[in-house]
């Protein structure tokens, strides 16, 4: 877990307090390696979109601080640099509840985005990448954002994040609201993006059994702070994970809610 | 103090319904539910107690029949364990924490014919090993969430507890359930069996040991003479009601002295039930006093330097008067103290709740002196018993104000005492168990000739007992050295770092040890450093860590002999746990077991 040339992201013993009083992380340590899709899951109010606003600098926006802990972005410790330096270094991101201009149209929406190009000898002309990874976009490139669905406004904010052709991604519950068809789209593209581009992504997402599927690491994080880790594989597995984050029993068949216990299982988070 | 010795020649459940008879608008119990203190005077104690029992008498279960209880303490342990006695039944007490197997062995080897489960969760278990259990009858369960989703054939087992208590009301009220409890209380004997206790377990199968009401009549003059308890005091209840020590301060002290008890609302809130009870005594196994001083010092840590330094000096004023009684003090010492206690001690005795402690217990297993030093500095007037379930309690304890860290004391009244072969400490008495339930073999070996023979190692110093080791838990390494395992372990044990430490020496050259970090303090350490960890494991195999404990090892290899020194160590990469078989409900270690799972690394260890 030391920062090293395998990493792209390195967070350790993190502590977030809000309003100087309220503290969201506990020492959290974790790490993205590049080229990885790393999966960040856990419950409400464990403090994981905290912990992507810690990365990304946007704590100080909600009266948030970081007393403790160091995090390291490509090599450089992110402390004291304005999340829009941030941006323009390679560290993108997406925001839970999409976050676009609505007012805007599609392609106007891209354009804000090469603003995170300033500084680069070539911005992007045309949006020919993001488009080839969301056709519909392309159909809608006219059309005033705000008027999009859930889905295509989060394919949106995802391609917003792809102009500035970013190393790494952070994404804040690209699932929220949107039908299971549309998460499985969204998720295949996210996946393609990985491979094809190796962008590297830190995943927070609720709906742990597709982040699994496409995450190449996991964690899992309650009250602040890292319980399990491991390979994505090796955590689908885990029977506490499957208990209490996938919906399963030990035997792997789905739970009928007829027969919900009502005691859980102790959590023993055994690595 | 000599009132109390004269108890009355009355068994348990005769003495409860004399409670009820002499001062029933007493307050008997307390038990807090979503939030609320309720009370139970000792008239409603009997009462719903003897209704309790009368429903178990109506589905069949009679006199010398066998009720277990696996159950979190609650108002319903001991209602269920008195309304067994009322009716001349016996009571068993099954660890809630166990797994199916333990539960199901204690069920089936106690031939228990009711069982009171706690919830679904205590039932789902008896129910897994149904097939198991021939003469397991009825199911009596007390939170009815999720009762709906049992099979009908399930179901038909299941009864709820207020339906049998309600069952019972209704004999009660038809007029003969009064006189019915009062026949069998009229030939109720002191030699009956009242308790089956099981013994942790922790070298192989637990034992079920018979307790009478005579050894219960036998124990608690001495427990109310060594604590100097009055029927005002007041007690909380929340340590396994399935085991001696627990029994002791909740049923025989309180039914005999007309004392009080609390139930706090569940296990995971004492700190706060204890905080709002602020009882008259705690009782305390040491792992909750290890756990009470790390968390005490992590809180000191975390605050400014200014509060540090405070609690420092007044935590030395206290180190520096533990050993002094109170009619030596000079006008220096009582004006040092009066300061340190109104800036600090004060507080923080109400902040863990024993400020009104006149006598804080610690027995169970051996403890470290520090932290018995710790806590007599902050005031609470901390006192080591000892005691087994053979002996129905303590049968020794240190005097309240003349306390020598490290023993544990004289034996308490009734009890006599004399040290056999190879140190061993046998002790005779009323309080002596009346064997191990279908195991006569092991009776036989424990007690001879009425002194039992406790298997413990003491040493005599100056009058004042102390524990030694298991007799046969003393090791012989390679080089033919005798050496007592748990004195190397608690020493290690001393360090706040260092939680569990497992002792190998039996036939091997030199002294090696497993030991488990603890995971909070040595966390905090590691954050402290901004060593980066992200769970228990990850952190175990942080180089700096492992410097930190072998550090920690040799500063207490400095206080041990050569030979018993630890020359070598693996650090466990998993907590100790009991759905491992690692450590038995009490969280005592189960060093063969530990063996067996870690042969590896213990041979890697002398490789």
């Amino acid at each position: 877990m030391s920062s090293g040339e395998g990493t792209v992201l390195d967070v350790n013993n993190t502590e977030v307090v809000y309003n100087k009083v309220v503290q969201v992380l506990r020492g959290l340590s974790l790490s993205v390696p590049r080229g990885q899709i790393v999966a960040l899951l856990g419950s409400n109010g464990a403090g994981k979109s905290t912990t992507l606003k810690a990365i990304s600098g946007l704590l100080p926006l909600e009266d948030g601080a970081m007393p403790a802990g160091q995090i390291v972005f490509d090599g450089q410790p992110t402390a004291g640099e304005a999340p829009q330096r941030l941006v323009r270094r390679g560290l993108a991101h997406v925001m839970e509840g999409r976050r676009i201009f609505e007012d805007l149209t599609v392609e106007e929406n891209l354009v804000a985005a090469t603003y995170a190009c300033a500084g680069r000898r070539a911005a992007p002309r045309d949006f020919d990448a993001v488009y080839s990874y969301f056709p519909r976009l392309h159909e809608r490139r006219k059309g005033l954002a705000g008027y999009l669905s859930g889905g295509e406004q989060q394919m949106l904010a995802i391609g917003r994040a792809l102009v500035a052709d970013p190393r790494l991604i952070l994404l804040d519950e690209p699932s929220l609201g949107l039908s299971p068809k549309l998460v499985e789209e969204i998720f295949s593209i996210i996946a393609r993006v990985n491979a094809e581009r190796s962008v590297s992504m830190l995943l927070v997402e609720q709906n742990a059994s597709v982040a699994l599927a496409v995450a190449h690491q996991g964690y899992i994080m309650e009250s602040g702070k890292i319980v399990i880790d491991g390979t994505a594989e090796r955590l689908a597995a885990d029977p506490d994970v499957r208990e209490f984050y996938l919906g399963v029993g030990g035997s792997g068949e789905a739970r009928s809610f007829r027969h919900l216990k009502h005691y859980k299982r102790r959590k023993r988070w055994l690595s | 103090m000599t009132q109390h010795l004269a108890l009355p020649e009355k068994t348990l459940p005769q003495m409860l319904r004399e409670q009820a008879q002499s001062h029933g608008d007493r307050l008997a119990i307390r038990q807090k539910d979503f939030g609320i203190w309720k009370p139970l005077t000792w008239a409603t104690y009997f009462e719903r107690a003897a209704q309790f029992g009368l429903g178990l008498q109506a589905m069949g279960l009679g006199r010398a029949g066998h009720l277990g209880v696996i159950s979190e303490n609650r108002v319903e342990w001991v209602l269920a364990q008195m309304g067994a006695g009322l009716i001349g039944a016996v009571t068993v007490g099954v660890y809630p924490t166990s797994p199916t197997n333990e539960v199901a062995y204690v069920v089936e080897h106690a031939d228990i014919e009711v069982v009171v489960c706690e919830d679904q969760e205590q039932a789902d278990k008896v129910l897994e090993a149904i097939a198991l259990l021939p003469r397991l009858r009825r199911i009596v369960i007390i939170e009815t969430k999720g009762l709906s989703s049992y099979s009908p054939e399930e179901r038909e087992r299941i009864v709820t507890f207020a339906e049998v208590e309600a069952a019972g009301a209704d004999v009660w009220q038809r007029g003969d359930g009064r006189a019915r409890v009062d026949d069998v209380l009229a030939s109720q004997q002191m030699d009956d069996v009242g308790l089956m206790i099981y013994t942790s377990g922790s070298t192989g199968n637990p034992k079920g040991a018979m307790i009478s009401w005579r050894n219960i009549r036998g124990v608690v003059p001495g427990i109310v003479e060594r604590l100097q308890l009055t029927p005002d005091a007041s007690h909380l209840s929340y340590l396994p009601l399935c085991h001696v020590a627990e029994q002791m301060l909740t049923t025989f002290v309180p039914v005999y002295m007309g004392s009080q008890v609390n139930f706090g609302e569940s296990i995971r809130t004492v700190q706060e039930d204890l905080r709002e009870v602020a009882p008259s005594m705690f009782l305390g196994v040491p792992r909750i006093w290890e756990k009470l001083h790390a968390s005490i010092s992590i809180k000191v840590q975390e605050s400014g330097p200014w509060r540090r330094r405070a609690f420092d000096w007044a935590l030395a004023q206290g180190a520096a008067l533990v050993d002094k009684p109170r009619s030596r003090w000079s006008v220096l010492d009582r004006a040092r103290h009066a300061v340190a206690y109104g800036l600090v001690l004060r507080a923080l005795q109400n902040f863990i709740g024993l400020r009104k402690a006149h006598v804080a217990l610690t027995g169970a297993a051996p403890i470290s002196t520090e932290v018995i030093r710790f806590f007599r500095a902050l005031g609470v007037p901390l006192v080591e018993v000892y005691g087994m379930t053979e002996t129905s309690g303590m049968v020794t304890g240190q005097r309240l104000g003349e306390a020598r860290p490290g023993t544990v004391g004289v034996p308490t009244l009734g009890v006599e005492h004399r040290i056999g072969d190879q140190g061993e400490l046998q002790v005779r008495g009323d309080m002596v168990f009346v064997g191990y339930y279908k195991n006569p073999q092991a009776t036989a070996a424990t007690v001879q000739d009425g002194w039992l023979h406790t298997g413990d190692v003491v040493s005599e110093q100056e009058g004042q007992l102390r524990i030694v080791d298991r007799l046969k838990d003393i090791m012989i390494t390679a080089g033919g050295k005798n050496l007592t395992p748990s004195e190397i372990e608690n020493t290690m044990k001393a360090s706040p770092f260092i939680k569990e430490c497992i002792v190998i020496a039996d036939a091997r050259k030199f002294v090696s040890a497993l030991i488990q970090i603890d995971y909070d303090t040595v966390g905090k350490w590691a954050e402290s450093r901004r060593l980066a960890f992200t769970h228990f494991r990850s952190l175990v195999e942080l180089p700096q860590v492992r410097e930190l404990v072998a550090a920690e090892v040799s500063k207490g290899n400095d206080r041990l002999a050569q030979v018993a020194q630890i020359k070598r160590f693996h650090l466990l990469t998993k907590e100790l746990d009991h759905d491992d078989g690692e450590v038995t409900a009490t969280m005592k270690v189960r060093r063969s077991s530990i063996y067996k799972t870690y042969a590896a690394e213990i041979e890697a260890l002398y490789a």
